[in-house]
């Protein structure tokens, strides 16, 4: 099974039980707001925040599970990785702290505990401990409305889609998580256009890692390749002066 | 004092604050030192310390392949400096690195872990062996001092090429690497700035940077030390650049082009005028001026050609390190002091490490005179108390030490104090509630909603200090604790609906089963409303109304039910006087909530002598 949540922006009132429900699950502390968090109020204690919208719309904003994650590609020790269950987790006993991670989210989600002397990523990790044992994630179980929900991520999409084509001109016929970035676990569906989770909107149907894998194919090619042209226009330089000398020996 | 102790003066003055910086960034933490946030995580540190730095440091692979694989036997006197700069320049970046990684002793896991999908990874294992075979490069040039480790020294010579050429492959990696890893920020990196081929954007700059800054450091070392210029091999070194510079304009400006983003050069945004500025001083100016044979030759032209090209290729990777991200981050990111500091700590670092080498050791055709013992100096005395400071060299070392510690005392004298408390990230105001002090909540929009006094509850909670009891889990702005986080249970203080005392004396001794129909499970669903016993408490003129659809905040409503009732009571029963008095309802308050007018006049409970009036608890049969 691959883990999955669907959240219904629709049904979403903007208790904010899922930001409650995520810090009594993961046990984080008391938060110290920062200027940043004006944008999304997610923080290094903050995994998931409810972004208020025109009218009345709240999105929660969390990590979006990348079925090929970013994240997981840009951390050179494998501290990011992913799990069976498709939840994207860490591993802080790896981690040096390079925060390349940070940057190559296209959805800004790890958070960094900037005051600490020893400072860790942090983000949602879609309580992989419970959600092994059989349980749901602390958001999605403290949900009041049924706005987000937990599931198989083919059901969910399959619900999505059922959702959108019961309710004709309910919601924007587009299921946000399905495709983009190579398909995310986390899905939405919305009356109103949700690209501002990404940033400046940017959005496109490849995964991230496809767009260094093809220059990390090339390593070992440039790698014996620049070799091999060194090593042969040494060995033609050197033919041409030994060449010339023995023209000008000849020449004596 | 001659110019090279003015120089290793300033290089210790700037080492010495940068450690003061230091200690403060490795007991705090990150946020106290640096402007860095979660919008960009990324900094001066990374587009300066560590890819301008690689960058900076190519000048080894490319000497020693115009050297030794070329076989440019003229440039042999440029060779040795630039592997030593190469060498110095890659424990530079390491060292600048530790201070950047948020774990810094978890340096080496890379050796243990693998993710071979990363390119951070391939950088990191190639600057690791990189470093290595540097070491490896550059040891026969110490050994040489002695002859004790003659035979090492042949050893090693003889691997010479074999080095030069695993120097030059792990160099091509790990600068176009460098490049590669901007490849994953499709979303946030600049269109001038990203492009599929931007680690073949990366190698080609890092040749012509690792060209200019070996002249650069020709250059500034022959007039530190006074020494017979090389312009002729810099001038040979500028035409090289030439064909280097040009090739990278056009792979450069060909991309763009071929992307169809060529308009966006012209856009007249902040971001359009710096990519414009960038080329300008990194490839197009040195490109015409080294074009020009007299400019080339000219120690002048050669001095502005190089330095441009430097700077203007540590702007290009400091650009796509961090700065390029800004408008897209979301968040204002300027390097604070402290960043600029332990960056140019590092330089300074580096540069004395390089001086004392070329000092002490066999790196130049001929060693430079010893500066510090220069006979013919004047004596030196200390400013304040008249002592002779001994001979010229034991004067420049006090000299140096005395920079230092002033330093590294004025780098904690000037450190802001938050920054020492270990304060660093800024910390968020709050802001007016919106709406003023009364606020409607109508959280499903389903126009049912409840009158929320913010004001009251500030009062009440505890003035400024109880905001964090609301608003302590969320972000700045406003957003807030739902109300039931407080109003939820029946036996709280601040609960709406007082179980216990409805069942006890004063509160009627209702028994279970008026409000609980037997057999079914206690649940809130199964009790009976309020409003069916206490039809009769809404008052004429109260802000409650059964139907209003507009919940009235807590406190309105019980004052407007209960009070309104309690008040006229007393009146009319004089020995009922108590039932108007506050804790006939406020049962001992904790003593936070207490308000400075409300002490000295507060009954106890055992005051507390209320009765609810018989007669409402009668009216089952309401007419609602």
């Amino acid at each position: 099974m691959s883990a999955a949540i669907l959240t219904d922006v629709t049904k979403c009132i903007g208790c904010l039980e899922c930001v409650a429900g995520c810090k009594n699950a993961n046990d984080l502390e008391l938060d110290t707001p920062r200027s940043w968090q004006k944008n999304d109020g997610l923080s290094a204690r903050n995994w998931t925040s409810i972004l208020r919208r025109a009218d009345h719309h709240y999105v929660r904003k969390q990590c979006r599970h990348c079925l090929e994650p970013a994240c997981a590609t840009a951390c050179p020790v494998g501290a990011l990785h992913q799990t069976d269950k498709g939840a994207v987790v860490y591993d802080s006993n790896k981690c040096l702290g390079c925060r390349y991670c940070m940057m190559a989210c296209p959805y800004g989600i790890p958070r960094y505990d900037w005051d600490e002397p020893v400072p860790y990523v942090r983000k949602c990790i879609l309580c992989y401990e419970k959600i092994k044992q059989g349980e749901q994630p602390g958001c999605t179980a403290a949900c009041p409305t049924g706005a987000t929900i937990f599931g198989d991520r083919d059901e969910l999409v399959a619900e999505a889609h059922r959702r959108i084509r019961e309710n004709p001109g309910k919601y924007v016929d587009h299921v946000w998580g399905e495709h983009e970035f190579g398909g995310t676990s986390v899905l939405y569906v919305s009356d109103i256009d949700l690209g501002f989770l990404s940033y400046a909107g940017y959005s496109e149907n490849r995964p991230l890692p496809e767009t260094t894998a093809l220059a990390m194919k090339a390593v070992p090619f440039a790698f014996v390749g620049m070799g091999g042209l060194m090593y042969g226009l040494n060995w033609i330089i050197k033919r041409r002066m030994e060449l010339s000398e023995h023209q000008d020996e000849g020449k004596d | 004092m001659n110019r090279v102790q003015n120089t290793k003066t300033v290089l210790w003055t700037i080492t010495g604050l940068a450690a003061a910086v230091g200690v403060t960034r490795f007991v705090f933490g990150l946020g106290v030192t640096t402007n860095l946030t979660d919008a960009t995580p990324w900094g001066l540190w990374i587009g300066f310390d560590v890819m301008a730095g690689v960058a900076l440091a190519g000048g080894g692979f490319v000497m020693t392949a115009i050297f030794y694989v070329f076989r440019r036997d003229r440039f042999h006197p440029l060779v040795k400096p630039a592997v030593l700069t190469a060498f110095l320049g890659y424990l530079a970046v390491i060292f600048g690195l530790l201070f950047d990684l948020g774990l810094p002793w978890n340096i080496w896991h890379m050796i243990i872990y693998w993710n071979p999908h990363s390119p951070l990874f391939e950088v990191g294992w190639c600057v690791m062996l990189y470093t290595a075979v540097l070491l490896l490069e550059f040891s026969p040039v110490p050994l040489e001092e002695t002859s004790r480790y003659a035979r090492v020294r042949s050893f090693l010579l003889k691997f010479r090429f074999p080095l030069v050429l695993l120097g030059i492959m792990l160099s091509t990696l790990h600068q176009s690497s460098l490049g590669s890893l901007a490849l994953l920020w499709p979303f946030k990196l600049h269109s001038l700035w990203y492009s599929a081929i931007i680690p073949v954007q990366f190698f080609i700059s890092a040749v012509a940077l690792g060209l200019m800054m070996v002249s650069l450091e020709s250059l500034v070392s022959h007039w530190l030390y006074r020494r017979k210029p090389e312009n002729d091999l810099v001038a040979g070194l500028a035409r090289g650049a030439v064909w280097v510079l040009a090739v990278y304009l056009v792979v450069k400006l060909g991309d763009i082009i071929a992307s169809g983003e060529f308009g966006l050069i012209l856009a007249g945004t902040w971001e359009s005028y710096l990519f414009i500025f960038e080329l300008l001083i990194s490839t197009i100016i040195p490109l015409v001026l080294f074009s020009i044979p007299g400019i080339r030759r000219s120690a002048g032209g050669q001095w502005t050609g190089s330095a441009m090209v430097v700077a203007g290729m540590v702007l290009n990777r400091i650009n796509v390190g961090g700065l390029m991200q800004v408008s897209v981050a979301g968040d204002v990111y300027l390097p604070s002091w402290m960043e600029i500091v332990i960056s140019m700590g590092v330089v300074s670092t580096a540069a004395l490490a390089f001086l004392f080498a070329v000092e002490k050791l066999h790196i130049w055709e001929e060693r430079p005179s010893h500066p510090e013992s220069d006979p013919v100096q004047a004596p030196q005395f200390d400013f304040s108390s008249r002592v002779w400071l001994g001979g010229p060299l034991v004067a420049a070392r006090t000299r140096y030490s005395v920079a230092f510690i002033l330093a590294f005392a004025v780098g904690f004298a000037f450190m802001p104090e938050a920054r020492i408390e270990g304060r660093g990230v800024e910390q968020v105001g709050a802001l007016k509630a919106r709406g003023g002090d009364t606020l409607y909540v109508d959280g499903n929009r389903d126009s049912y909603g409840a009158v929320f006094d913010h004001a009251r509850h500030v009062d009440s909670l505890g003035q400024e200090r109880s905001c964090a009891s609301c608003h302590h889990m969320n972000a700045p702005l406003d957003k807030h604790t739902g109300c039931w986080e407080c109003h939820r249970s029946m036996y709280t203080e601040s609960a709406a609906f007082d179980h216990d005392w409805h069942t006890s004396p004063g509160g009627g001794n209702i028994k279970c089963d008026l409000c609980r129909t037997p057999g079914l499970e206690r649940t809130k669903s199964s009790a009976r409303e309020c409003r069916d016993c206490h039809a009769d408490l809404t008052v004429e003129g109260a802000k409650v109304a059964v139907d209003a659809y507009v919940a009235p905040s807590y406190v309105d409503a019980m004052h407007d039910l209960c009070v309104r009732c309690h008040v006229e009571r007393a009146r009319q029963d004089s020995t009922r006087q108590a039932m108007a008095l506050c804790p006939a309802c406020h049962v001992a308050p904790p003593a936070e909530y207490i308000r400075p007018e409300m002490r000295g006049n507060l009954p106890t409970r055992d005051t507390r002598p209320v009765v609810m009036p018989a007669p409402s608890l009668k009216h089952e049969e309401s007419p609602r």
